[in-house]
């Protein structure tokens, strides 16, 4: 029970995290087309900027600075890399971010060092909050999960019931249109890039603290945030949320299974015959808990190729 | 124009036959991985460049031609129906194989999509591989022996060189054949119009799926021939690191053109072979060149080329030397500037530079660097790349106006507006 519990709040949060990134990746997606393969690099960035601030001007502040820094670095990707490139098309803008997520991991790697950098939780946040049998639960594993709700509520809010999200839904929907009526879109276009950057850089600064900040931190995310949009359809803020808590959860759940395929065949006989086979039968759920999103996704897109919660093409 | 590109290719074999017999050994290895990434590079291609379709997980079919030789070579022992110089059919073999699975899921999707579902398969073996130790052994790898065949021992690296020719140039001559091919034209549509494409009546899906499954047989064939060369396989062959080279260098290139991409695969491993002892951010460069292609020259180096050659036969040289020699200038001024700033950071910012200020007393010690020591805290340090780096930038522009004055001066031509580098890339994909 214990064991059940703690999965379920680690996956949950895990879950949030993800769609704090992702959710970032799909606004932008959902408005220009554009797939950020970068996105996760501005997750990178928010960690490491927040690690540099935080010895000069404490954590919340370098929290804080690491957020507007990564919308900033945001804007100027939008404006002077990809709305160049914007006549020749999507997979050239794919292409464009692909490069530059290159070019920041290896920036990162040149200031800070090609391994995992000593970012941690501060010692004022790092006390248990509650305890599940005989095991602490930390506090920041908690708070990481609130300040995800928390933009999750402030984004739904800010775009369904004021005036600025009335126009950036417009834009969304018919940029042709909102522009007619007088909106400048390119500046909408470019605001939303960068608030999608700053949520990710947000998120990094505080996640990084707890999980590791490392220059694979990035490539090792954005392959997980692909995941979550191809399980639960691009451009769908619902979906991404459905499919970053599955995620969250399959693989938190998987880590502390220890059962193989082959011990689940011998229950209708065929155990020996697997366990004969050997290879993929054989291994343990918890040591294929890493693969089990990317087996979610193959299944996703026999059943369903537009994605759970996407739009029929 | 046919006639003259033949005797270009004819020079180009006839010098890729002789260069064993002046190249020291090390060369010859960096050689054999140039026409390993190659011939790579070009498999790729044909399914991002004539296909569109634009995969991010092409390490995968690299490696299961890989391993799956490694496993041949071991169980045959170079007897048998398959002694070692045909060892790449294991290769070409099972890439096709995984590769009609693999493509069958991956095509059923289009644009981002299909890039975002190649990127996860090459991720799902990856994470799987290392358990598979019966397959792919583990962490530690496999590793076999190459046997002797026909006479010839494969002890030596130029034998090996020879081998790896042979299968480059008969698998490029196969990859141009078959752009000809009816299925090739067919790729050729489904880059431009998938929609069209499906109204004309054909199946869009199996025909995705087919060249998907001949781009990853080549790669096979390319991972066949590492295996080969070094022996070996580790399941690190899955890393995104390798589809992310072959993508760069393919780019780089020149996509659509058919040799671009080897030709920017050959040069970027080449750049990397001469330069890995010198820094430490090659990739760096490499990730910064590709982002700059990207931005203005979408058609990468074989683009140049052709811009160039165009350019020269509307205006002729007389009209043009200055524009080249002003891009030369500012090429090179640029680049000297970025290498100096990269150089200067990544020695200022490396742990040896960190201990050297601890023991030494002095919080900043100066930076060896091009024959010279550099004082960190010194304004002039900074101010030369700053100079170099803005000299470039203007002789550039000077040079884009030369450029563009000489052009508008010539008579205008006739359809093809190919010096501002514009066109398409593999922009029909997206659906």
């Amino acid at each position: 029970m214990d064991y059940f519990i703690v999965s379920l709040l680690n996956g949950l949060i895990y879950g949030l995290l993800l769609f704090m990134v992702s959710a970032g990746l799909t606004l932008v997606f959902g408005m220009m087309g554009i797939l950020n393969f970068a996105h996760a690099s501005f997750y990178m960035l928010g960690a490491y900027a927040a690690y540099a601030l935080q010895p000069v001007i404490g954590f919340w502040w370098a929290v804080v600075v690491a957020t507007v820094l990564v919308g900033g670095v945001g804007v100027v990707t939008e404006r002077y890399f990809l709305r160049p490139v914007h006549k020749y098309g999507h997979a050239h803008e794919l292409l464009l971010t692909f490069g530059l997520s290159f070019i920041i991991a290896e920036l990162v790697k040149l200031f800070f060092g090609n391994y995992p950098v000593n970012y941690r939780v501060p010692q004022a946040l790092s006390f248990s909050a509650f305890h599940v049998g005989p095991s602490a639960y930390p506090f920041y594993r908690l708070l990481i999960g609130l300040v995800a709700i928390a933009m999750f509520v402030l984004i739904y809010l800010l775009l369904t019931r004021t005036r600025v999200g009335i126009i950036v839904r417009a834009a969304i929907r018919r940029p042709a249109m909102a522009g007619a009526l007088g909106h400048n879109v390119p500046v909408v276009f470019m605001a939303v890039f960068g608030v999608g950057a700053a949520l990710a850089g947000l998120a990094g600064a505080i996640a990084g603290a707890f999980y590791t900040t490392s220059p694979n931190m990035a490539i090792e995310l954005a392959v997980m945030m692909f995941v979550v949009v191809v399980i639960g359809g691009l451009g769908s803020l619902e979906g991404a949320l459905l499919a970053s808590l599955i995620i969250g959860l399959s693989t938190s759940f998987s880590v502390g299974v220890d059962v193989s395929l082959a011990q689940v065949l011998a229950y209708v006989g065929m155990g020996d015959w697997a366990r004969g086979i050997g290879g993929l039968l054989t291994l343990k759920l918890s040591s294929l808990s890493g693969t089990i999103p990317y087996a979610l996704m193959l299944l996703v897109l026999l059943i369903r190729p537009y994605g759970l919660m996407g739009a029929k093409e | 124009m046919n006639r003259r590109f033949l005797l270009v290719g004819l020079l180009v074999v006839i010098a890729l036959v002789a260069a064993p017999l002046v190249m020291s050994q090390s060369l010859i290895n960096a050689g054999i991985q140039m026409l390993i990434a190659s011939l790579f590079a070009c498999a790729f291609s044909l399914l991002c460049g004539q296909a569109g379709m634009l995969s991010f997980g092409h390490s995968a079919f690299f490696g299961a031609g890989a391993f799956a030789t490694v496993h041949a070579m071991d169980a045959m022992g170079g007897a048998g129906l398959l002694p070692t110089p045909f060892m790449p059919l294991v290769g070409a073999v099972t890439g096709l194989l995984v590769g009609l699975v693999a493509g069958w899921f991956a095509t059923k999707r289009t644009g981002v999509y299909f890039a975002m579902i190649t990127l996860a398969i090459g991720e799902l073996l990856y994470a799987l591989a290392p358990h598979l130790s019966g397959w792919f052994g583990g962490e530690a790898g496999l590793s076999t022996m190459r046997m002797p065949a026909f006479g010839l021992s494969f002890a030596d690296n130029v034998q090996v060189y020879y081998l790896t020719l042979a299968w480059v140039l008969l698998c490029l001559g196969l990859l141009y054949l078959f752009m000809r091919t009816p299925l090739g034209r067919v790729a050729l549509g489904l880059r431009e119009n998938t929609h069209r494409m499906r109204f004309f009546g054909y199946n869009v899906h199996v025909a995705s799926t087919l060249v998907f499954a001949i781009s990853t047989m080549f790669s096979g064939v390319a991972g066949a021939l590492q295996a080969i060369n070094i022996e070996s396989a580790n399941y690190v062959i899955f890393n995104l690191d390798l589809s992310a080279q072959v993508l760069l260098n393919s780019y780089i290139g020149g996509v659509t053109y058919f040799l671009g991409p080897a030709v920017g695969a050959a040069l970027m491993s080449f750049f990397g072979y001469v330069v890995s002892d010198l820094t430490t951010s090659w990739l760096l460069y490499q990730g910064l060149l590709f982002v700059l292609v990207m931005l203005f020259m979408p058609r990468g180096i074989a683009g140049l080329v052709h811009a160039v050659a165009q350019a020269l036969r509307r205006c002729g040289f007389a009209r043009l030397w200055r524009a080249f020699a002003l891009y030369l200038g500012a090429t090179a001024l640029l680049v000297a500037g970025t290498t100096f700033l990269v150089e200067l950071l990544q020695r200022l910012f490396s742990q040896d530079y960190r201990a050297l200020s601890q023991i030494g007393g002095n919080a900043w010690p100066d930076i060896p660097l091009f024959g010279a020591s550099w004082a960190p805290l010194s304004v002039l340090t900074w101010l030369l790349p700053v100079l170099l780096l803005t000299a470039g930038i203007w002789l550039l522009a000077r040079a884009a106006r030369h450029w563009r004055r000489a052009l508008a001066l010539a008579a205008p031509d006739d359809d093809s507006p190919a010096t501002t580098g514009g066109g398409r890339l593999v922009s029909g994909a997206s659906s």
